[in-house]
């Protein structure tokens, strides 16, 4: 067995926010004037967890559940009320300028890059920022550009590029000094499903080739399914789970959805573990739970003859994701 | 440490000039705004007709003393907005939490955020003030003290500006205030000190900083000393050391504070 | 007309919320009247004295009431906003709204002043009367009568700064052309009376804006007379009329400009 090093270790973080409100119509505004009021949110609370070199994780939860405070405390940009962070040995409050030579961030709303300037000016800009001699930056810039596919619009101004083509060269320019943790936020945002898959192929080479670690977060469900090995997923500022995604899927799977096609006369299955969701003529939905009847018990129930045709799924991913913020949401 | 503040300086460098293209992306837009500031900065001369016309000496100014008043002053404002347009705007920044993108950064965060950006009339402001020492007060000493005070001007008004933005850190009302002591400082940069007296006079030195930045420069070209000399350059090292100081501290709250809402 | 009112009540709304920059910005204009004293205080040798007609205390009072309405106009809505809206393309949404985009945004303009002039008015006549001492000869039946002139100062102001603003339909950067009018306004019309200019120069000034936007509602307070009154209104009135002809009428060129080009 292989021995992992740990390159993030996140220890009982927390922080808290306090907010402004206001009340509602002119003697809101009024009293707004005399008597701010402020209410404290807890953005993230006691959380921890390890990552380790190489990784691929997916970070997620709801809007406002606490990813972006958790990458900004990851990354120096905050730093926690409570608990303690280790990225690479180091203490982003402590050593944050270190560490920024260590890590890479991309942020899909927010743009890094000069949007005047080709993308090779940019990345020569970056190259300068992180003290990387001219020589170095150009065979580096070579080397990404060949890996990224950048060969075409290299020279062309980013505000020429499109959203796809900008969002590769946000990566690359955070790669110019070979970060070993990669932090991505939502990197796949609003791109069309060709450029997203586009993107997310070379973000699994890169994982591949440069071995770096990276940190996910999305709401696209088909961004985690296909790059990551292990997800977190955080609620309120709460860890609610974190497993490995086939795990994660062994356990949440245990539901097959059935759908029938059957001739008019055809019985409906009845017995315990199965649930019909939906039938609309001879068109029957089910869910089978396969932890009370097993599915080949299942079949059986089935008035096979009048079949003409079947359907067996697991449920997707994103409703498991969904079942998960909800119960969560409900339990604090 | 050498070869630090070496790359540091490039970066800078390489900032400033990025800017400059993205302005001059529309040449139209680009000329215009430098015209029409040097033009803007001009009107100003018909105030100070009026004035003379009443009086032959304002302040102990003659009219000459007071366009030299006006370009050291419109210089310094220019130079300080080409190179360091963003410490202008720092409260911005530091009340919507902005600066993130500048802390995942291995560089300098206060040189980083003041460099990012730049602006056009600025040009016009730096070119005023170049024309005006050029065309009708010129001698080759003066000339030289121009361009040095326009330089220690430029540190003090940008040094002035990250003191003020930086007391958002502390106190979010901070923004508008911070705006209100930096246009009184361009006020008061614009008449002769001998207009005040007293108490005023000595508020003109310690809280907003145009003593040091324009008045002493004024009096230093038409009779040159060298101890008020130094005192402006002493000065002037303190206050861009104050700044730096205080923005950091501020930075360090910045990061642990718990009052931003903008900040999720 | 019912729904620039309920926009002019809601920005009055949200703009209570900012008081306290309000009463802030009130520093900087402290600031420029004090300078102007001392400047005054230099110029003036002795209490008699007068200069253009104006005696020291007038003069001073006059350019604490042409600066109030200078600051108390000074939004960025007028300018700023709507550059934006047309230069970044909000304004293809906006003109399909039902309302006429210039009448929203000048019921926005109002509901801004209208919260900044009484704050500034209160404070400036506070500190006036605690630097230079009260107007001599002055009557409340004089400030009632010069509100209104104040008030259609200040739409003028407003109509014409928008109408600079529509500019952006055709070029790029409006605000060279709002530093010109700004400086006109505030370098010839702000800090001395017109009468203060060489006799040659006047009558060209009584056609420029700024007589209508600060020196006549200036120039009343501080030395009113009955026939002046009749004269400034009815100037205002005829710059409104015409500043909001030519408003709408560039507004409309700008927006088939803009069906024509798709922005």
């Amino acid at each position: 067995m292989v021995i992992m090093t740990k390159v993030i270790e996140a220890e009982n973080l927390s922080k808290t926010f306090r907010v402004k409100r206001k009340e509602k119509g002119m003697r809101g505004s009024i009293q707004a004037i005399f008597h701010p009021r402020t209410e404290e949110i807890r953005a993230v609370d006691n959380v921890s967890f390890d990552v380790e070199e190489g990784e691929i994780l997916a970070f997620i939860g709801p809007n406002g559940a606490g990813k972006s405070t958790t990458i900004k405390m990851l990354t120096g940009i905050l730093y926690p009320d409570g608990g303690g962070i280790k990225v690479l040995g180091i203490d982003p409050s402590k050593g944050r300028r270190q560490l920024a030579y260590k890590i890479g961030t991309v942020f899909g709303q927010k743009e890094q890059l000069w949007t005047h300037l080709t993308p090779y000016d940019n990345f020569r800009f970056f190259g300068a920022i992180y003290d990387i001699p001219d020589g170095e930056a150009e065979a580096r810039i070579r080397e990404l550009s060949e890996t990224f596919e950048l060969g075409e619009f290299i020279n062309t101004p980013v505000r020429n590029l499109s959203l796809g083509q900008r969002i590769r060269c946000e990566i690359v320019a955070s790669l110019i000094h070979r970060p070993q943790i990669l932090f991505l936020d939502e990197p796949t945002i609003g791109l069309d499903p060709v450029v997203k898959e586009n993107i997310r192929s070379l973000i699994k080479k890169m994982n591949r080739e440069l071995h770096t670690t990276i940190f996910l977060t999305s709401h696209d469900i088909g961004d985690i399914e296909k790059l990551c090995k292990r997800i977190i997923i955080v609620n309120s500022g709460q860890v609610v789970l974190d497993d490995s995604m086939e795990h994660l899927k062994y356990h949440y799977l245990n539901k097959k959805i059935v759908e029938l096609k059957l001739q008019e006369e055809a019985l409906l299955p009845s017995a315990e573990g199965i649930t019909v969701l939906k039938k609309k003529g001879g068109r029957v939905k089910m869910e089978v739970d396969t932890t009370v009847i097993k599915i080949n018990d299942a079949l059986r129930q089935i008035d096979a003859e009048h079949v003409e045709d079947i359907n067996i799924s697991n449920i997707p991913l994103e409703n498991i994701i969904m079942e998960i913020y909800n119960t969560k949401a409900d339990r604090s | 440490m050498l070869t630090a503040v070496k790359n540091q300086l490039r970066v800078c460098a390489l900032s400033v000039k990025y800017n400059m293209m993205r302005e001059m992306l529309n040449k139209v837009t680009f000329l215009t705004n430098i015209l029409f500031m040097v033009l803007n900065n001009a009107t100003f001369l018909v105030q100070w007709m009026i004035l003379f016309r009443l009086k032959e000496d304002i302040g102990g100014y003659t009219m000459d003393e007071i366009m030299l008043l006006w370009g050291l002053t419109a210089s310094s404002y220019g130079l300080s907005h080409i190179l360091f347009a963003k410490a202008f705007s720092l409260s911005d920044l530091i009340i919507n939490g902005k600066l993130d993108s500048y802390l995942v950064m291995p560089k300098n965060v206060l040189l980083s955020v003041i460099t990012s950006s730049t602006s056009t009339s600025a040009l016009g402001d730096l070119l005023y003030g170049l024309i005006i020492i050029c065309f009708f007060c010129f001698s080759i000493q003066r000339f030289f003290l121009f361009l040095l005070f326009t330089v220690t001007g430029a540190v003090i008004i940008t040094s002035f500006a990250v003191l003020m933005g930086s007391l958002s850190f502390w106190f979010i009302r901070a923004e508008m205030f911070g705006q209100q002591m930096l246009d009184s400082m361009i006020n008061f940069s614009t008449y002769p000190d001998g207009i005040f007296k007293g108490t005023v006079k000595f508020m003109l030195y310690l809280v907003i900083p145009v003593g040091m930045s324009v008045y002493q420069p004024i009096h230093l070209m038409v009779h040159f000393q060298i101890g008020r000399m130094l005192a402006v350059l002493g000065y002037t090292v303190l206050l861009a050391a104050a700044a730096v100081f205080v923005f950091y501290r501020g930075l360090k709250r910045y990061s642990s504070s718990s009052l931003m809402s903008a900040r999720t | 007309m019912k729904k620039y009112a309920v926009i002019y009540r809601s920005v009055l709304m949200e703009n209570l919320q900012y008081t306290v920059n309000i009463v802030m910005s009130f520093i900087s204009y402290f600031i420029f009247i004090f300078v102007f004293i001392h400047l005054w205080n230099y110029m003036y040798d002795s209490p008699g004295e007068t200069i253009a007609g104006y005696t020291k205390t007038q003069m001073i009072w006059y350019v604490i009431i042409t600066e109030m309405i200078w600051f108390a106009a000074r939004t960025a809505t007028v300018t700023r906003q709507v550059t934006s809206d047309i230069r970044g393309g909000n304004i293809a949404y906006l003109i399909n709204k039902p309302y006429h985009y210039t009448f929203y945004i000048l019921s926005r303009y109002t509901g801004e002043w209208n919260i900044r002039l009484p704050i500034f008015a209160g404070l400036a006549v506070i500190a006036g009367t605690i630097m230079v001492g009260g107007l001599p000869d002055f009557r409340a039946v004089t400030l009632l009568a010069s509100l209104p002139c104040i008030i259609l100062g200040i739409t003028i102001h407003g109509v014409f700064k928008l109408c600079i603003s529509l500019m952006s339909f055709w070029i790029e950067d409006s605000n060279p052309f709002q530093w010109l009018y700004d400086k006109l306004i505030l370098v010839v019309g702000t800090i001395f009376p017109i009468e203060i200019f060489p006799a040659s120069l006047q009558p060209l000034f009584k056609l420029t804006p700024i007589y209508t936007v600060c020196y006549g509602p200036s120039k009343l307070i501080v030395d009113f007379s009955p026939e002046k009154w009749v004269e400034i209104i009815v100037a205002q009135l005829i710059y409104l009329a015409a500043g909001c002809g030519f408003m709408l009428f560039i507004y409309s060129k700008g927006v088939k400009k803009l069906y024509v080009n798709g922005g």
